[in-house]
């Protein structure tokens, strides 16, 4: 196998990602990822979509796209949104200082991007053509130990 | 989605008890978050939250129960919660929400904290 690639292109809505969710921790056992592993890439993708549909969509008529990688060393997800109605690339590097600067176990939002780095083997925001953001995340296929946050 | 098949509340004395049947991502974080704030109305104060068949949570979902925790506390309640499974324990403590909210092994033990 060189490169392998699947693609999704889903309504922003939360109700879809529940599916695609499912669909990568059956992905990820099936190239040999443990349990536990499976667990930590379907809840980093949820995070990323539910970021794509909450922050960087329009309305329910935009699409995401989702982009899988799958190559002997990686697993690597790619999650495209177009942008949202009052911000753009909801990610920038000041909104995401902002974010993990204010970010406390007692908050009730603005964990998502700190379980991405938490969970990930590596991790890329990247402002896109369309006015959105693509959200890159890779998984290690020959070692599963991944990361813990302190 | 039929809220009722999914998540039900039953109760022990004054306390509420909801079975969560369903992963919880941001879809089903919505319906969990109805129902607290239902209870909330009722004026419903202590709130045990059943995990037992549930394998994943994402961070909206820990953001709800620790949000309503603090509502429930304001009102001289509290939000508990038991039967956390592995993959649900990790998340908790990757936010280090389970340092915010009451986490039991067993929903005797949960019942009985209050």
């Amino acid at each position: 196998m060189d490169k392998d690639y699947i693609e999704f292109k889903l309504p922003s809505n939360v109700c879809y990602i529940e599916s695609v969710r499912v669909f990568i921790g059956k992905l990820s056992e099936t190239l040999g990822f443990p349990k536990r592993r499976a667990a930590d890439i379907q809840l980093a993708l949820d995070e990323i979509c539910s970021n794509a549909v909450n922050h960087g969509s329009k309305s329910a008529e935009s699409r995401i796209k989702i982009h899988i990688t799958v190559d002997k060393r990686f697993l690597q997800l790619m999650v495209r949104d177009t942008g949202g109605e009052n911000t753009k690339q909801w990610f920038t590097p000041e909104k995401l200082a902002e974010i993990q600067a204010r970010r406390t176990p007692e908050g009730e939002s603005g964990h998502g991007l700190y379980l991405i780095e938490c969970l990930t083997d590596g991790h890329k925001l990247q402002a896109n053509k369309y006015g959105g953001t693509d959200v890159t995340i890779l998984f290690n296929r020959t070692s599963h130990a991944g990361q813990d946050c302190p | 989605m039929a809220e009722a098949e999914l998540m039900t509340v039953r109760e022990n004395a004054d306390i509420k008890i909801i079975d969560v049947m369903t992963d919880l991502s941001s879809y089903a974080a919505l319906d969990l978050r109805k129902i607290l704030e239902d209870l909330l109305l009722e004026k419903v104060d202590k709130v045990v939250v059943n995990f037992s068949e549930v394998n994943h949570i994402n961070s909206t979902a820990v953001g709800t129960l620790v949000g309503i925790a603090k509502r429930l506390r304001q009102n001289g309640g509290d939000l508990k919660l038991c039967h956390l499974g592995p993959p649900l324990t990790r998340t908790f403590n990757l936010i280090g929400a389970s340092s915010v909210v009451e986490i039991y092994e067993s929903e005797k033990s949960a019942l009985a904290a209050f």
